[in-house]
């Protein structure tokens, strides 16, 4: 048997995140990564279809406060975040298999970094079992 | 005599809300059955199964299926309802969404049957009897549908004309609908046969609703004395009416009582929660992070308030038994 390798989709904002690098560049050494314009844009569906679709953990990439060039999406995100977490858990889906980080990284390489690191505690939690599956 | 059409309403995992708004149709109902033959509705009248079996397919006209898919006996009778019927028509929450029985899909079947024959503090069930599907009794075989181990909305299980939302959809909607079927003047099969805009559009109490609303934490309505002409959400009652769809005739909101989304999504939507979740969060004016965790955590069991009733056609909630679907 493999051994398990969690996935994980990355959102991340072109203003914070990467955009010195060049989105050609990253996304050859970043997989099921999803640059977007403010992480405000990020809608709750896109989270959950990532689950849905086998993901095992969805990063999300935004500005520190105050920084956002949209006035305020990373702080609208940072909301929705915490209420998708507790809603993750009603499915049976670990809340911190939901992460967000707030930082500045022009050249995007603290990226796959924060995904190894994810990775680790997500191989800990092992596959996602959403709850009440057809037996 | 040309035939008259055949109509059969049955309720799968339902309360039997559904079956009574058709009661509620009164002297319209007296005039469809004057106009159609009603071959199978058990809340009404006697029938029998071995009758509907020994139709040919597709002679039933329509058949109005209420309920949520949840034992053997739901899976069958959808299928032969089905089998007979040229167009079928999912009614009420349940069949469209899933409905309350739905929420059930939020545990797995152990946990379920634990509550619901060991656990519940109403549940006096000393030797742990659970239902099962073959029992023996004095050498005969006593049977009981069983459960399917989830809660499947109609569509997941059969092919579905037409959706009709509501719990229960309000008698003139269903009117509308048997009308329309029997005139065939029906929009494209998929159709909700209920209004597209979402609830907030025709509640009367947008217009007191503010430029900006400021949530700093959520109420419940039983906590507070509310303005019956105030909009809920502008007072922190969590309220699903941006995220649902209208149809209902605003009842719940004109007994003061917050929208809870019985009729589902707006059209072009997967579901109501996502978006009401999104809107909910962006109402919240609250700041620091201990700020937003008071602010989120004073609304008790997010998952059951926003899944209501679409727990099974929800995103992550969701599980087709039709290959096409399946794969969508």
């Amino acid at each position: 048997m493999e051994p398990y390798d969690p996935k994980i989709v990355c959102f991340s904002c072109n203003f914070g995140w990467g955009y010195l690098s060049g989105e050609e560049a990253l996304g050859a050494v970043i997989s099921n990564w999803i640059p977007v314009i403010c992480t405000g844009k990020i809608d709750t569906r896109h989270i959950l279809k990532a689950f849905k679709a086998g993901a095992d953990g969805v990063l999300i990439l935004g500005c520190p406060e105050g920084h956002c060039h949209f006035q305020d999406g990373n702080y609208q995100t940072r909301k929705k975040a915490y209420l998708i977490r507790k809603v993750l858990g009603a499915f049976g889906i670990e809340p911190e298999r939901l992460d967000m980080e707030l930082a500045i990284d022009p050249e995007g390489k603290k990226i796959p970094q924060l995904l190894a690191r994810m990775k680790r505690r997500l191989a800990e939690l092992g596959p996602v079992k959403i709850t009440g599956d057809v037996r | 005599m040309t035939e008259k059409p055949k109509i059969a309403i049955y309720g799968l995992g339902a309360c039997a809300g559904c079956d009574q708004t058709v009661v509620d149709l009164n002297e319209i109902l007296l005039q469809l059955a004057e106009t159609v033959d009603i071959v199978l509705w058990p809340l009404a009248m006697d029938f029998k199964l071995s009758r509907i079996q020994a139709m040919q397919d597709g002679e039933v006209a329509l058949s109005i299926l209420s309920g949520a898919v949840i034992n053997s006996d739901h899976h069958e009778m959808a299928a032969l309802l089905r089998r007979k019927s040229r167009i079928v028509l999912a009614m009420g929450t349940c069949a469209c969404f899933g409905g309350v029985p739905g929420l059930a899909n939020f545990c797995g079947r152990e946990e379920m049957f634990n509550q619901v024959y060991r656990d519940a503090p109403t549940v006096t069930n000393p030797d742990g009897v659970r239902p099962q599907p073959e029992t023996d009794v004095g050498g005969r075989k006593l049977t009981l549908p069983e459960f399917s181990g989830h809660v499947f909305t109609l569509d997941q299980v059969i092919d579905t004309d037409y959706y009709l939302p509501g719990c229960p959809p309000p008698p003139a909607l269903i009117g509308n609908a048997i009308t329309a079927v029997l005139a065939g003047d029906l929009p494209p099969k998929g159709s909700s046969l209920a209004p597209r805009k979402a609830l907030c559009d025709t509640c009367p109490r947008n217009s007191r609703k503010p430029g900006r609303m400021d949530i700093r934490y959520f109420r419940r309505i039983h906590e507070v004395d509310a303005d019956p002409d105030e909009c809920f959400l502008a007072a922190g009652i969590v309220c699903l009416g941006p995220a649902t769809r209208s149809g209902c005739g605003e009842a719940c909101i004109r007994i003061n009582v917050p929208c809870r989304g019985c009729f589902g999504p707006v059209p072009g939507g997967v579901g109501s929660a996502p978006k009401f979740l999104s809107t909910l969060t962006s109402l919240l004016t609250v700041e620091r992070d201990d700020e937003i965790e008071e602010a989120i955590d004073s609304l008790p069991d997010p998952a059951g308030y926003l899944y209501r009733f679409c727990q099974p056609s929800s995103i992550l909630g969701r599980k087709s038994l039709r290959e096409e679907e399946a794969e969508a």
